[in-house]
């Protein structure tokens, strides 16, 4: 199990290392610079401040400053946000990002298992047909559709909770988190229940309940966990995908989240910021794609056996 | 009138939920208002972005403030007087100035923040205001690095009471650049203790405007409560300014709709025309320090000729393009830098006061005269930026000129960074062009022309910078007026772009907010608010 573990982190800084490499160049390529502006400033003054940021070096040294940097965990300062480095930014941004993250992967995670486990014991019933109803709105309606309809509804019409911040407290939190776990209750709510029929169906089963085990034994001992296996092998890469993919609501919601400043980074051409964003959503993506091999293989060991 | 002991505590419990339910929406000693994108500093001698500029024109105060509707009146400094030569002003500081911390405020704190802003070593784009709107004497050497000679700067404090600023060439203008945003005073010990990072904690900050800071959350919000020691902190009448980050103009107009804000940044433009129906009186739009212009290419052969660019901006219906394509509130232009200054009688574009209709008749004229018709279009490309309005704005302008003219132009809307990067390497004929001025006075936007100052228009025109040499030696606003206007005369009869359109800033207001003037200079210090 070790050298598994092992073998996959090996594999995912390789991964990790050539996106970075990638992405540094590919920013370059892109017209415009950090400090380009259609008012004209001293070029004597506009040399300095390349020079301050270490824009007048060669691409390849800058790419070597940015490695040695990054050595002693030092993601050097933002071009645009001149108060903060990248570091700072990131810290003060990511915890919004993982609050909202983790609540949407367990409302996520609850609501669509319970959702699917529902719909698979009572197949055509009124749950199933509900659950089918929601799974079909959260996969087809995107986020900034769905996002403001909820803030017209329960900001505007009803009053109940705000618009956008963070200075609401929990209030703050709903409509973001319910907004961003929809479409994957849709997901899991659908995985869950095929995999829950298609087990129901396996000869195991079948010997569980023929040697007279409970049916909610039978259930809970030995569905649950093979039908969950899909289940979890989505849960991994979806939560890297919900954590980093809240681009979207932390604008429609106004929160100050790490996602905003991805865009913002980019098209600002903030290098070192982007730098620092795509190295943190390049690690969780693998850490997580890792997270998720090593609870399959420890849940299924025909899977460890494999390797 | 007899009521039991139900129907009270009835209408005890309504009450109680009607003001539980209006108490978080207007819980109102607090000012809310929005600021688009995060401010790019708030470290006062580097930001350089006009809606921090709010921030800090509450936080901090210059010689100069600007008033309700963006006059500039005494700020820190109570009187000024101006040499004869227009060259050295000299401005008095009021007398027991303090700063928030309780620290007297002197005159050298003045100086050492216009010699922060100009080190190299501070890193700031904003000595441009020292070395180039206005000309301190030293400024450009210092900030290009030829001297470290603090005391070669113009700008000095003889007593702990008067800021002397002596300028190579006269410059009326510079009581526009005295405000806060440009020349906020530095509380040099706090910086030497916390450098720059004291300025984004709340707990270190000194500052000496209506207000302090008390919170900073970086793409959140910004929280100002009054400051104590401010001289005129009896007339503050707001206790606290909260700035948020509105970067989703949707989001920010819903926001406001709920009661989280009080005053927007922006509007949607879809949504200008509902509001307008629905709550006129809370719509403010009104003109800014900005113009929009089409520039040709002036390298390219069929531009080159004259009547060709006069025929292009002709046949441009500048009412229609405004009032029924983009609708975003811009004011059409037949000029380039009046309409900021009342005070400046400036000239217009050739033909500006035929008819529309004649316009294009004349176009048509001009056009066919140079060879272009039917079976020989002209053919174009305008590039212009993605931003929704400006693409609209250049997709209405190329309608125009297919229907009036019949030349075949192309859209090519590009990313903000890759359109001000295009402008330079070439590859336009048509330059979707617009200019932020420094102050609302015709020299900002005519300075720019000079083809000295920016050769990407390859407008070579040595009468011109000679008129705006002879504009630069008088020393008071009314005469050097009519030299700038001889300028832009020589400016606008050559054509080297065609007038669009001064832009417009647009915010709700709330009713209960009360003194908002609408300012070109875009300054609306919340000092001059109240709330009701």
């Amino acid at each position: 199990m070790l050298r598994f573990i092992l073998k996959r982190l090996w594999n995912g800084g390789l991964t990790l290392a050539a996106l970075v490499t990638l992405t540094f160049f590919v920013m370059r390529l892109a017209p415009g610079g950090p400090f380009s502006k259609n008012r004209k400033i001293s070029p004597d003054v506009q040399a300095n401040i390349e020079a301050a940021f270490h824009l007048d070096e060669p691409v390849w040294k800058q790419f070597g400053r940015f490695v040695w940097g990054l050595l002693h965990l030092d993601l050097g300062p933002s071009t645009r946000f001149r108060d903060y480095s990248v570091g700072d930014i990131i810290a003060s941004g990511l915890p919004y990002s993982l609050t909202i993250g983790f609540w949407a992967v367990v409302v996520a995670s609850v609501v669509g298992v319970a959702l699917g486990i529902a719909g698979a014991l009572r197949r055509n019933g009124v749950t199933d047909y509900v659950a089918g109803i929601v799974g079909v709105i959260g996969i087809a309606i995107p986020i900034f559709v769905i996002g403001p309809i909820l803030q017209v509804i329960f900001a505007l019409k009803l009053g109940w909770l705000p618009v956008g911040g963070w200075d609401a407290g929990l209030r703050s939190l709903i409509l973001p988190v319910l907004v961003l776990a929809l479409p994957n209750i849709a997901y899991i709510s659908r995985l869950t229940r095929t995999s829950m029929i298609e087990t129901l169906r396996e000869n195991y089963v079948r010997t569980a309940r023929a040697k007279g085990i409970g049916w909610r034994r039978t259930l809970w001992k030995h569905t649950l966990k093979g039908a969950l296996l899909p289940v979890v092998a989505y849960l991994g890469p979806a939560t890297a995908a919900i954590i980093t993919g809240s681009i979207l609501i932390e604008t429609v919601f106004a929160l100050p989240g790490i996602g905003r400043h991805f865009v913002d980074a980019a098209l600002n051409r903030d290098y070192p910021l982007v730098m620092g964003i795509t190295l943190l959503y390049g690690g969780l993506l693998i850490l997580f794609n890792i997270g998720t091999d090593v609870v399959r293989a420890w849940m299924d060991p025909r899977l460890r056996n494999a390797q | 009138m007899k009521t039991t002991g139900i129907g009270r505590w009835l209408a005890g419990a309504a009450l109680a939920l009607s003001l539980g339910a209006a108490a978080p929406a207007f819980a109102d000693d607090v000012l809310d208002r929005g600021i688009g994108s995060e401010w790019s500093s708030l470290d006062p001698q580097v930001n350089f972005d006009g809606a921090a500029g709010w921030i800090l024109m509450d936080a901090y105060e210059g010689l100069v403030t600007y008033g309700p509707g963006g006059d500039v009146q005494p700020g820190a400094a109570e009187s000024w007087d101006i040499s004869e030569d227009g060259k050295t002003y000299t401005f008095h500081l009021r007398e027991g100035l303090k700063w928030s911390n309780g620290d007297p405020i002197v005159a050298q704190d003045f100086v050492n923040s216009v010699a922060r802003t100009l080190d190299p070593a501070t890193v700031s784009e904003k000595g441009y205001y020292f070395y180039s709107v206005v000309q301190v004497k030293g400024a450009a050497d210092i900030a290009n690095g030829v001297t470290t000679d603090a005391s070669a700067l113009g700008v000095t404090a003889p007593d702990d009471r008067t800021v002397v600023i002596d300028m190579l060439t006269p410059a009326p203008h510079i009581m526009f650049i005295m405000g806060a945003f440009q020349i906020p005073p530095l509380h040099t010990p706090s910086l030497q203790a916390n450098g720059a990072a004291g300025f984004v904690d709340p707990a270190k900050v000194v500052s000496n405007g209506a207000y302090v800071f008390r919170e900073i959350v970086p793409q959140s919000h910004v929280l100002l409560e009054k400051n104590p020691n401010y001289w005129d902190a009896a007339n503050v009448a707001i206790p606290f300014v909260k700035y948020y980050v509105t970067e989703d103009v949707t989001t920010e107009l819903k926001r406001y709709q709920a009661g989280e804000l009080d005053i927007t940044y922006d509007i949607p433009v879809n949504q200008i025309e509902a509001l307008k129906a629905s709550i006129p009186e809370q719509v403010f739009i009104s003109p800014a320090t900005e113009v929009t212009y089409y520039s040709f290419d002036l390298t390219k052969p069929e531009l080159q000729d004259i009547n060709v660019r006069m025929a292009l901006s002709l046949a441009i219906d500048r009412e229609v393009l405004q009032e029924k394509i983009v609708k975003g509130g811009a004011i059409p232009s037949y000029s380039y830098a009046g309409g900021f200054d009342p005070t400046y009688d400036g000239p217009k574009m050739p033909y500006a006061e035929l008819t529309q209709a004649e316009r294009e008749a004349k176009a048509v004229e001009l056009m066919t005269a140079a060879g272009f018709g039917p079976g020989n279009p002209l053919k174009l490309n305008i590039i212009t930026t993605v931003a929704e309005d400006r693409t609209r704005l250049a997709q209405g302008v190329a309608l125009m000129w297919k229907k009036v003219l019949g030349v075949e132009a192309t859209v090519e809307p590009m990313e903000r960074k890759a359109w001000l990067d295009a402008f330079y390497a070439g590859g336009w004929d048509v330059f979707a062009d617009n200019l932020i001025g420094d102050f609302a006075g015709a020299e900002t936007f005519l300075a720019y022309q000079r083809p000295s100052s920016d050769p990407g228009y390859n407008w070579v025109k040595p009468e011109y910078d000679a008129q705006m040499d002879v504009a630069a030696t008088k020393p008071d606003a009314a005469s050097r007026n009519i030299e700038l206007a001889k300028a832009e005369k020589i400016l606008l009869d050559d054509l080297i772009f065609a007038p669009i359109a001064i832009e417009p800033s647009r915010s709700l207001v709330s009713p209960h907010v009360k003194g908002w003037v609408a300012s070109p200079t875009g300054y609306y210090n919340s000092q001059f608010l109240s709330l009701e």
